[in-house]
């Protein structure tokens, strides 16, 4: 009775997917991610290139003992000092030219924080507490080695990971943090969202091909390729950037590859980027349902990511702990990539509506145990359990497929 | 609609059987006890209690050299570091109760060694070599960047122990080094002889923490990662592309790192068959284990695939230069052809023979970051 029901359902539903597709102008849709007009492009999303790059000097100097200072890593952060003066914290030079920072946008979606300031500068903050506390707390303990409640260092396979008194590797938390608070809210709750695409006199604009001031954009063409930028703006053919997904950055890219790879979610990259193109090639054509649906779809496929990377965390973690001689490095290291990853879940974004997945409530609760007491020293099997329990529930994914 | 569901519904439930045939003999039936039993007291045990004997002799000899540094006594403490070297070979792959506790291998051979440290800690004297950053710095490899790496010649290299500046915190850092891989050596040892046998032994249940999974499991990680991959695979630029000489085991000594991957892939092959430790005599071992499955592939005995494959591999071996480096420099195509032998049996031992026995593999391709 209830597969007969299935049935009409999912008839129903392929009836009404094959309806859509009669309506409406024709979408040019292309085969790359090029438009243009006049014979000139009209994608432009440098600002998002620039900060992914920034986001990377960054991190890689949380762990650069001889060289980073407190200061120097906030200024990596901010791109500014304490009395907001200009700097040049980055080894390349286009970077330290650049006006933009990380800072500004970790936390900054119009969706979900421009009427939260208060949790913005919190999350803002949260970034620089955890530089700081790499400079003052592990930095001093390079040569020595990790125990509960001490820094130091700790062996994992042959990597050595640098971790705080509880485990946890800070540049780690930053990483993965940053790919869920800053590439995930400004594409799903920022640059995709019908606040922002449809903002002022945007969608008249589009509609009647009035262009941005100086630019051979419209207004809302640009936030469209802005979104795309944060996914795909450090690929190596910016336009075709689907052969190399996984090797454009350390961030959400790097993880829509991994995931990618994971054949219980093959067929997700090439879906997202379709996605994207489709959503753009509507916007030329006017055709803006067609663009919102796309967008749902990102913003399912990309919260998707996070989620299953956080389980898969979470699951080999829980592994290396779960043994008779506990691999505490290793294990060290995951649960420091599932921490920034729950962290980064907050900023998800469930399809047709104005929520994540799971609330920052959720997931400070979720935090509020790995943390506790020694941290990873003494978290168990069955709290990660249960926190990986509770993501996946809430995902159309399961544990196994996540984790394997 | 009602009827087609029902269709799909039997087409399920009658797929779903197939998989349920008559089987062979039952994994479960098979006494694991004895292969764990011999491989303890005849293959383990005696394996680390060499050891212990080479590296108590190598220990000796650094120290004799550090009073007496000539290029004589420079010749013998090379010998003993070499017989200790390839001793090390049959019990890497051993990286289980204490071992795998103190990291043994990572302790004993990284390389390429970090020969910056290295000076750097001779320089500062500040050093502590428990710590997981300075495993790149101390063990075999190190060894032998120290005994024949430092200078072009032996002249040159004795200069750095007798009138160099330094040559006090370089003697230091040898004897240093020598007697960390004695003591470590001891420590496994004691723990196998001092109750981890028993232990070892009777935990012979199936499941993931049970001695017969976790030591195959340690078996294949070593055979896939230390010996095809950092042996081989690694300098040939498998992984990377452009070859890395480098790369190669015991790469400033005179030709040495062929004769060291033969020895691990002997041992390898030699743990495969429950062969003893320096004897002729076998015992129970995954090889009996498999036999008495009656496990094939493609219509052979799995046992005689894999031993097909170890001899073939060793017989691509045969004609590599007795120096690595120099092989990956003069003709790598065939440092590429005894990788390929290597990677079948990946495939063998990874695949048939863990499914055959029921084995999970415990550990997975880190993703690098």
């Amino acid at each position: 009775m209830k597969i007969s029901k299935l049935l009409v359902l999912a008839l129903t539903v392929i009836f009404m997917i094959s309806c859509d597709s009669n309506e409406g102008t024709e979408i040019d849709v292309p085969s790359s991610y090029e438009f243009t007009r006049n014979g000139e492009t009209t994608v432009s999303f440098t600002g998002q290139t620039t900060r992914i790059q920034m986001a990377t000097e960054l991190v890689g100097a949380i762990t650069d003992f001889d060289n980073s200072t407190e200061e120097l890593l906030l200024q990596m952060y901010r791109n500014q000092d304490a009395n907001g003066g200009d700097v040049d914290p980055y080894s390349s030079a286009d970077l330290n030219a650049a006006t933009k920072n990380v800072k500004s946008k970790v936390a900054a979606s119009t969706d979900y924080f421009s009427s939260n300031t208060t949790i913005s500068a919190e999350i803002k903050d949260q970034f620089e507490t955890w530089l700081i506390n790499q400079v003052q707390d592990v930095y001093p303990n390079e040569n020595t080695a990790a125990a509960q409640g001490k820094p130091g260092q700790i062996a994992d396979g042959s990597s050595t990971r640098y971790v705080n008194g509880k485990g946890f590797e800070y540049n780690q938390l930053v990483a993965k943090s940053l790919i869920g608070s800053l590439m995930a809210d400004q594409i799903l709750n920022n640059y995709l969202s019908v606040s922002v695409l449809d903002a002022g006199t945007n969608r008249e604009d589009n509609t009647s091909t009035t262009l941005a001031e100086d630019s051979n954009y419209t207004n809302m063409e640009h936030k469209w390729d802005e979104a795309y930028g944060y996914l795909y703006g450090n690929a190596d053919d910016l336009a075709n950037p689907l052969p190399t997904v996984g090797d454009a950055d350390r961030f959400l890219n790097n993880y829509l590859g991994s995931v990618e790879e994971d054949e219980d979610f093959s067929g997700i990259s090439q879906e997202t980027f379709d996605a994207f193109k489709l959503g753009r090639a509507a916007i030329v054509a006017g055709e803006y349902d067609v663009r919102d649906e796309q967008a749902q779809i990102i913003r399912e496929n990309l919260s998707t990511v996070i989620a299953v990377r956080a389980v898969y965390y979470l699951q080999s973690g829980k592994n290396a702990l779960d043994q008779s001689t506990p691999d505490y490095g290793a294990a060290f290291h995951d649960l420091s990539e599932a921490y920034g990853f729950i962290f980064s879940l907050q900023f998800t974004r469930v399809p047709n509506s104005g929520s994540p997945y799971l609330t920052k409530t959720d997931v400070d609760g979720f935090l509020s145990q790995l943390e506790d007491g020694n941290g990873l020293w003494d978290v168990t099997p069955e709290t990660l359990d249960n926190i990986t329990n509770d993501i996946a529930a809430q995902f159309d994914f399961t544990i196994e497929e996540a984790a394997n | 609609m009602k009827r087609i569901a029902l269709i799909l519904l039997t087409a399920l439930v009658i797929s779903g059987c197939t998989e349920n045939g008559p089987s062979g003999p039952n994994v479960d039936d098979f006494d694991r006890e004895a292969i764990l039993n011999n491989w303890a007291d005849n293959i383990i045990i005696p394996s680390f209690s060499n050891l212990a004997e080479s590296s108590s002799t190598l220990q000796t000899d650094a120290e004799f050299f550090v009073e007496n540094p000539t290029p004589q006594t420079l010749q013998e403490l090379r010998n003993s570091w070499k017989t200790t070297y390839l001793e090390f070979q049959k019990v890497s792959m051993f990286q289980i109760g204490k071992a795998m506790e103190v990291r043994y291998r990572d302790n004993m051979n990284i390389y390429p060694t970090d020969t910056t440290e290295i000076k750097e800690n001779v320089q500062t004297g500040d050093y502590n070599l428990t710590l997981p950053s300075l495993n790149n710095s101390q063990g075999f490899p190190a060894l032998d960047f120290l005994l024949n790496g430092l200078g072009d010649n032996d002249t040159e290299i004795l200069t750095y122990y007798t009138t160099n500046t330094n040559a006090d915190g370089y003697r230091a850092y040898l004897t240093d080094l020598t007697s960390r891989i004695d003591s470590l050596t001891n420590e496994v040892l004691a723990d196998w002889t001092s109750g981890y046998r028993d232990e070892f032994v009777s935990n012979s249940g199936n499941g993931a923490n049970s001695s017969l999974d976790m030591m195959v499991n340690d078996y294949i990680f070593y055979y896939e990662k230390h010996l095809r991959a950092g042996k081989i695979g690694i300098p040939a630029g498998v992984f990377s592309g452009s070859t890395l000489k480098g790369h190669v085991e015991a790469y400033y000594s005179d030709p040495f790192s062929k004769e060291l991957f033969i020895t691990a892939l002997n041992a390898t092959q030699d743990f495969f068959n429950g062969k003893h430790f320096d004897s002729s005599d076998s015992g129970e071992s995954l090889h009996s284990y498999l036999n008495y499955l009656k496990t094939m592939r493609e219509g052979m005995d799995l046992t005689v695939a894999i031993n097909n494959q170890f001899n073939a591999a060793r017989d691509e071996a045969e004609v590599l230069d007795a120096s690595l480096a120099r092989q990956v420099e003069s003709d790598n195509s065939k440092m590429l052809a005894t990788y390929d032998k290597l990677q079948i049996n990946v495939v063998y031992l990874k695949v048939d023979m863990l499914q055959a026995l029921n084995i999970n593999v415990d550990y997975t391709d880190a993703d690098g970051d």
